[in-house]
């Protein structure tokens, strides 16, 4: 595979060469709004540290670094206003429609198709992100591979990969693997207690609410052998009221159950009503809140959001966790983390099938980047050199040594690639299950409107279907004045 | 060019005329509020008759009065105010309990009072979001201080934020306890302006304590408090950061006040000119309460007289 990477590498340099580069050696400065996290403090500090621009010029990455809470407000506003600060861009999958339709994100179709070294990277990028991160109207993953070529005929692209992420599970070695633990669990569920990779691979959601109720534990209690100085939680995911921190992950329920969310995609037959609150739905949803009552008290309040979860897990509250491999490398910092020497991963857990197989469909994370419209030719070409730049072997292979992660299949196959980081593995079983949401300009009213639903059911005002019949209520009467739905 | 010094000079000379000086120094501030505030308030004014939204490209097309009747007959809208109007509502009469038995304490003489007066003062000197940061972690439930001192009472966590009722408590608690203090400074003025004449004059005549509250203290700070409700409810009528950071609007929309669902009907569903016409509505309110509020001013200013 290393050859493979290596013959990558090998054409992609050839291509570069002939289809030359630009004449004039200019300076040009790239403005990237970027959210401040790992991901993209390491992309400046290596751009910073090796980018050697094939025009000959001086090439500036200027990253304006904008706290995650804040950051789609600030791109919006940024890009709303007019200032035409931006040059490129880190987005979230679902801003595409909002930003292409209000004429800010580029339509790369035409350069990807002029272009053999974009044309080798769109080719070797997993398909899931494809879909999610660059395509508007959306095309899913079936849709695309059906077409057979990439680009796919009659498909716009706009985004690259920045950072591709997938929620796996964070677990405490030293708990979870303990021999008196194991027992008791075992003697207690007639199952086994995951402690390997392989075991994590077995779990459904199932034994992810046993693993809850069976660590849940008061002050004063034991733990793997010691004596608990606070109460002790087994488990917990996003359920959060803002942005996303709850549909991420009742997407994944209702999908791996058959039930499905509107369908983009299939507009305008595609319904809202009947469809996002069908009885399949309704009982997925219901499993997601029942796993509620093993979690930390927070869940309670509606802001059990990802990066809470993460702070909880790292202060050594929660034995498993699930959350967005992004937000892993904090947890590995001695000085931030008091479980960075007893955590493991692992996939997710999913829904067991009739076949005894593990359904993981989940709610793809992560971001791509864009190039706005404003720009001048020059400074396309040359951001388009700093996404060839990201996007090659060597420099993906960079970023997952330092907490990144890589849409390229070809540097996923890398045999190096699982043990670069401890969350690698799951990363690459998760994310041939990713799907996305909406990605229309209307998704954050359908989106808010969704949390504001699904938190009324996770703080217990509402049942799961009052929530379901809500949104598709609300979804149905949006889309068909929108003229997505006939 | 002796002719051309000369004119540069004479327009120099005109310009600096001490009858012109006086527009010449306000000029500045004028056009910065015209172009920050004026300009914007004509134009989103104007934007609440059309269909805009600032995310698309589509040409806008005038609606008339159609956004003002979709925001006043959406039971959405309604929802918020009422939600906006339970929190005013304890908020404020919280601060003034607060704020007036803050005040009675520091009108008497004890050790130390200028510094603990100080101490007393600096929440309404925090940032908004400070302040909603800190009661936040306030009331985390895992790991809070208000869960954690309750559980030596309880088996079970506290969860403020888990329960409609126990968000808004959590946020009134929180506004309250920013802006208590300043009711507490407002009576306090109206507590040292009373001549102590009066009360001395009181005790020969034998008067209880509630009587020379009642017909000294009171008549004195009454304006006060009336001016620190009105300040004080056009404030939180605005309320937004504490909201935001504290519940984000949650459980589901029960504190969702009517200044976060505008900024997200404006800035996150991009409904521009809907966002326009109910922003244009809350302006409305709060003049009115402005207008109550320049009324107290002037009768405060006529007692005083």
């Amino acid at each position: 595979m290393r050859s493979l990477i290596g013959g990558l590498m090998g054409a992609t340099t050839l291509a570069a060469g002939l289809s030359g580069a630009p004449v004039a050696a200019q300076d040009i400065t790239i403005t990237m709004a970027a959210p401040d996290w790992p991901p993209t403090r390491f992309m400046k500090e290596y751009f910073d540290q090796t980018y050697k621009s094939p025009n000959g010029g001086n090439t500036v990455l200027e990253m304006d670094f904008i706290p995650w809470p804040s950051f789609y407000e600030r791109v919006a506003a940024s890009l709303t206003s007019g200032e035409q600060k931006y040059q490129m861009i880190v987005t979230d999958s679902q801003w595409l429609g909002a930003f292409v339709e209000g004429g800010y994100y580029m339509n790369l179709t035409d350069k990807i198709n002029a272009d053999p070294e974009l044309k080798t990277i769109m080719q070797d990028l997993h398909p899931a992100l494809v879909s999610a991160y660059s395509t508007y109207p959306h095309r899913t993953r079936a849709q695309l591979e059906e077409a057979g070529e990439v680009p796919a005929p009659g498909v716009n692209y706009y985004g690259f990969p920045q950072f591709p992420d997938t929620y796996v599970t964070y677990y405490r070695e030293d708990i979870f693997c303990h021999d008196g633990e194991m027992a008791d669990f075992e003697a207690k569920y007639g199952t086994n207690l995951p402690c390997t990779y392989e075991d994590w691979q077995d779990t459904d959601w199932a034994k992810w609410g046993q693993i809850g109720e069976f660590f849940q534990r008061k002050k004063g209690e034991m733990l793997a052998g010691e004596t608990l100085d606070d109460d002790f939680y087994g488990i917990a995911y996003q359920a959060g009221k803002g942005y996303d921190f709850s549909t991420m992950q009742v997407n994944a329920f209702v999908w791996q159950n058959g039930g499905d969310i509107w369908d983009e995609s299939k507009a305008p037959e595609a319904q809202a009503e009947g469809v996002v609150n069908s009885d399949v739905a309704v009982e997925a949803f219901d499993e997601y809140l029942s796993y509620l009552q093993y979690m930390p008290p927070v869940a309670q309040t509606g802001q059990m959001d990802i990066f809470v979860i993460q702070d909880l897990y790292m202060q050594g509250k929660v034995g498993a966790i699930i959350d967005w491999v992004g937000l892993g490398e904090p947890v590995l910092d001695p000085s931030a983390s008091k479980v960075h020497d007893k955590s493991a991963f692992g996939p997710a857990p999913g829904t067991r099938q009739a076949d005894g197989s593990i359904d993981r469909t989940g709610n793809i994370g992560g971001q791509p980047f864009v190039l706005t419209t404003w720009n001048s030719d020059e400074v396309v070409d040359e951001a388009l050199n700093v996404v060839k730049w990201w996007l090659s072997p060597e420099t993906q292979l960079e970023a997952v040594k330092n907490g990144g992660q890589s849409g390229r299949m070809s540097v996923m196959a890398d045999p190096v690639y699982n043990d670069l980081r401890p969350w690698n593995r799951a990363h690459v079983e998760m994310i041939d299950w990713q799907k996305d949401v909406w990605h229309i300009p209307e998704f954050f009213e359908m989106l808010t409107q969704q949390q504001e639903e699904f938190d009324k059911a996770i703080t217990g005002q509402i049942t799961a279907k009052e929530a379901l019949d809500a949104v598709a209520e609300f979804q149905q009467e949006l889309l068909e004045d929108g003229g997505y739905i006939d | 060019m002796a002719n051309e010094n000369s004119r540069t000079g004479g327009f120099g000379a005109w310009l600096l005329d001490p009858k012109r000086r006086g527009a010449l120094l306000v000029t500045p501030a004028i056009t910065i509020l015209f172009v920050m505030n004026i300009f914007p308030l004509l134009w989103s004014f104007g934007l609440s008759f059309f269909n805009y939204r600032a995310s698309s490209l589509k040409v806008p097309t005038f609606r008339g009065l159609s956004n003002y009747e979709r925001v006043l007959t959406d039971d959405k809208v309604w929802e918020r105010f009422q939600t906006t109007a339970i929190i005013v509502g304890s908020s404020v009469i919280l601060q003034l309990i607060v704020g007036f038995l803050l005040a009675l304490m520091f009108a008497k003489a004890f050790p130390m009072r200028r510094i603990v007066l100080m101490l007393v003062l600096t929440p309404m000197m925090l940032s908004f979001v400070s302040v909603g940061v800190f009661f936040k972690l306030f009331y985390e439930p895992t790991f809070g201080v208000v869960s954690y001192l309750l559980s030596n009472f309880s088996d079970d966590r506290f969860v403020v934020l888990g329960t409609p009722a126990g968000a808004i408590a959590g946020i009134v608690i929180a506004d309250a306890w920013m802006w208590s203090p300043f009711v507490m400074l407002l009576v306090l003025a109206g507590l040292v302006s009373v001549p102590k004449y009066l009360y001395e004059a009181a005790e020969i005549d034998r008067a209880s304590s509630w009587r020379r509250f009642w017909t000294i203290t009171f008549p004195y700070i009454k304006s006060l408090l009336l001016l620190a409700v009105l300040f004080r409810t056009i404030e939180t009528f605005k309320l937004f950061d504490i909201v935001y950071i504290i519940t984000e609007g949650g459980p589901g929309s029960s504190t969702e006040t009517i200044a976060v669902y505008l900024y997200r009907t404006a800035f996150q569903f991009f409904r521009t000119s809907q966002s326009s016409a109910l922003a244009y509505i809350v302006l409305f309110i709060v003049v009115v309460l402005t207008n109550l509020y320049l009324y107290a001013v002037n009768r405060r200013a006529e007692e005083v007289d």
